[in-house]
């Protein structure tokens, strides 16, 4: 089993023309993953490795159905909203939104649209998922000897703020002689449309999934959601949490640093959230590379 | 990117919001022509910086003559404001205040949407007010005109409401807050401060390019927020950035610190931990630098050279993740060429790997042996954080 996607998932690409697009197409198809359309309009009836272009999302829904469509978004930034907003009134039920820089007033507007349809969207700046075996969105992990190294099918689930930190905790559990349930990038930006309590909430119900791993960050507030949803029960399994940034403390307040998301704010570095964590029973590390150690 | 005081208040002034006369000095200006020109006698000269509790902090002076203005400019521009650099100094108009209120509008990342927080209780920070005496109400980022929330308000305040929640749809803000939001004895509402964070990520829809009409973002002059004016080495970094379009913003950060080790990290995630590792094996940064993505070799050889070009450095921490799709061989190709010119003689240590990397390992290798370099590196057999370790012991 896994979270977000299973074997009858049918992915479709939007801006499977462009240079990301493609090769996130053929990570996938590499990966075993459905890849039955794409999105460019005016360039339908094109193919783009082996698969089939069409001019809108609303295309592929008619020709398809949307039952277990689920969408990866490679535009540019300023094109971003539109294909949401395109795939949002297609009423696909996963949205993954690749873009990265996409400007926040954006991301809340598509979010505020989704959250009325009871869709998911998954990033903005999400690299994308992966459930070992099974599929992947995007390219996480990367090429397929190397994804292969790395993923093997697991029971511990990883959710990581940080694109790269998704394939490094993925492979220090590897090289524990563990697997991964699945292993998630949320992506980095202020506004995340699937968040840690969401992903928590899923793993939890998930049987295969036995603990998880966090790679969380300062700044935002989300780790502290995770307090509240421990403490109303609904989540129970092991948690290994680890939050970077504590060199950001000697920052000045408001400054941004490696993600969009991570700003320095009083009350919310990485010391804050440690502690908050710990009240509540979930193993904070010191260093990433002891997570893995207090998960097994 | 956040805005000066001064800056903030022409952005509320084009919303409609009123603010109080006033003026910029820079230094060098002749303060006193500038003051006898304003022509309003009691003023109040505030230091321009980036961060807030200016007034705990002697940075805001009441004057009432141009000697007075002359010499509290001069000393604010001799003083840093909590590590500040203070940048301008704007001079206004003092009112005759009545009431000081508070009005923001943030993301609340819980709802991922933005929230509107007032309390009648201005001047001071909103965390220090009192629960009960703040307002907040959550706002639904599609409508394009609010009503302010019907009656909670008398329509004076209301209109002020209303055209910040213009102000902030308009400029792509991340935050607009007016503390203190001032009610005179005249019964007017003035914004007599301004904090204002923009989106950087919407700078495409305000530049030159865009309609006449659109605030330029552009012509905002360059800041950081380290308390300075940005350093040469990274102004020069924001330049590589601003290339090709499709390439931006993979090879743009680099924060110059303290220390005496280069850093050139990759991954923003992992870069951030490993600030921390390092500085937890008693190793100082020279600069915090990232690159993410796939950055053309060009763009990665100028920012190596960058890196290295600060003086004193006592070595060169190389260090980033299992990469997804970054390419190993041809990000380090741009490493390499600087190695080549540069030829350091201090120790650099290396963890890399993804697509590619044994090739690009295998490269880095060559070039420590034609240069003679002192160079240490590892692939992901071993964690980012312990070749920190590695580091440490060879720069002792």
């Amino acid at each position: 089993m896994s979270i977000l996607i299973s074997k009858n998932t049918k992915v479709i690409v939007q801006g499977i023309t462009g240079k990301e697009g493609q090769k996130a197409a053929r990570a996938m198809l590499d990966y075993g993953t459905n890849v039955i359309a794409g999105v460019r309009p005016g360039k339908a009836g094109e193919m783009v490795e082996g698969v089939r272009v069409f001019d809108t999302v609303q295309d592929i829904c008619n020709t398809y159905g949307n039952a277990d469509l689920v969408s990866a978004i490679y535009v540019p930034p300023f094109a971003a909203k539109t294909a949401m907003m395109e795939a949002i009134d297609a009423h696909i039920s996963q949205i993954n939104v690749i873009v990265e820089r996409v400007p926040i007033k954006d991301t809340a507007y598509c979010l505020a649209a989704a959250r009325e349809k009871n869709i998911q969207i998954i990033g903005p700046s999400s690299l994308g998922y992966i459930a070992p075996s099974i599929g992947r969105i995007g390219v996480v992990g990367g090429p397929k000897d190397l994804v292969n190294e790395i993923f093997f099918p697991g029971n511990i689930g990883i959710i990581s703020r940080s694109g790269g930190m998704t394939n490094e905790l993925s492979w220090q559990v590897r090289q524990a002689g563990l697997g991964q349930s699945t292993a998630v990038h949320v992506g980095g930006d202020l506004l995340m449309g699937t968040t840690y309590v969401d992903l928590l909430r899923l793993f939890q119900a998930d049987d295969d999934t036995t603990a998880v791993m966090l790679f969380g960050e300062h700044g935002g507030s989300y780790e502290f959601e995770i307090v509240d949803l421990i403490q109303n029960g609904e989540f129970s399994k092991p948690l290994v949490v680890f939050v970077g940034g504590t060199f950001a403390n000697t920052l000045p307040e408001g400054m941004n640093i490696g993600h969009a998301g991570a700003i320095v704010e009083r009350g919310k570095g990485a010391k804050e959230k440690a502690d908050a964590l710990r009240s509540v029973g979930v193993l904070i590390a010191e260093r990433y590379e002891d997570m893995v150690g207090m998960i097994s | 990117m956040n805005l000066y005081e001064f800056e903030g208040k022409q952005l509320f002034e084009k919303s409609g919001i009123a603010i109080p006369h006033g003026f910029v000095i820079r230094r060098g200006d002749n303060v006193v022509s500038k003051y006898n020109e304003f022509d309003i006698v009691d003023v109040v000269v505030k230091a321009q910086v980036l961060s807030g509790k200016r007034g705990k902090n002697n940075a805001i002076r009441f004057c009432s003559s141009a000697d007075e203005v002359q010499q509290a400019t001069e000393e604010l521009f001799a003083m840093d404001v909590r590590g500040q650099y203070v940048t301008a100094v704007w001079v206004e108009e003092k009112l005759n205040i009545a009431e000081e209120h508070y009005m923001s509008i943030v993301y609340d990342t819980t709802n991922k949407q933005p929230v509107f927080i007032y309390s009648h209780e201005g001047g001071m920070d909103i965390e220090d007010v009192m629960e009960e005496n703040v307002i907040k109400i959550p706002l639904d980022i599609r409508d394009i005109e609010w009503n302010g929330g019907n009656n909670l308000w008398e329509d004076g305040l209301r209109e002020i409401i209303k055209k910040l929640w213009q102000c902030f749809l308009e400029h792509d803000a991340r935050i607009v807050e007016i503390n203190p939001l001032v009610q005179t004895r005249d019964n007017k509402w003035v914004a007599v401060d301004a904090k204002i964070a923009l989106d950087d990520d919407a700078f495409f829809r305000h530049g030159s390019t865009n309609s006449p009409q659109v605030t330029n973002w552009e012509e905002f002059e360059p800041r950081t927020m380290m308390g300075r004016l940005p350093t040469d080495r990274e102004i020069a970094v924001k330049k590589i950035d601003e290339g090709e379009k499709y390439y931006q913003g993979t090879a743009g950060k680099y924060i110059e610190m303290d220390g005496d080790i280069a850093c050139l990290f990759m991954g923003g995630g992992a870069s951030i931990a490993n600030m921390d590792a390092l500085m937890r094996v008693g190793l100082k940064p020279a600069n915090y630098t990232e690159y993410s993505g796939n950055p053309p070799r060009e763009k990665v050889y100028e920012l190596t050279k960058i890196v290295l070009s600060k003086p004193g450095l006592r070595g060169l921490w190389i260090v980033g993740v299992v990469s997804n799709f970054t390419n190993v061989k041809e990000t380090f190709l741009g490493t390499i060429d600087a190695l080549d010119e540069l030829k350091p003689s201090f120790p650099i240590v290396i963890r890399r790997d993804g697509p590619f990397g044994e090739e690009g390992r295998k490269l880095m290798q060559d070039c420590a042996e034609r240069n003679n370099l002192t160079m240490k590196i590892f692939g992901k057999e071993v964690g980012m954080g312990e070749t920190a370790e590695v580091l440490a012991e060879l720069v002792k």
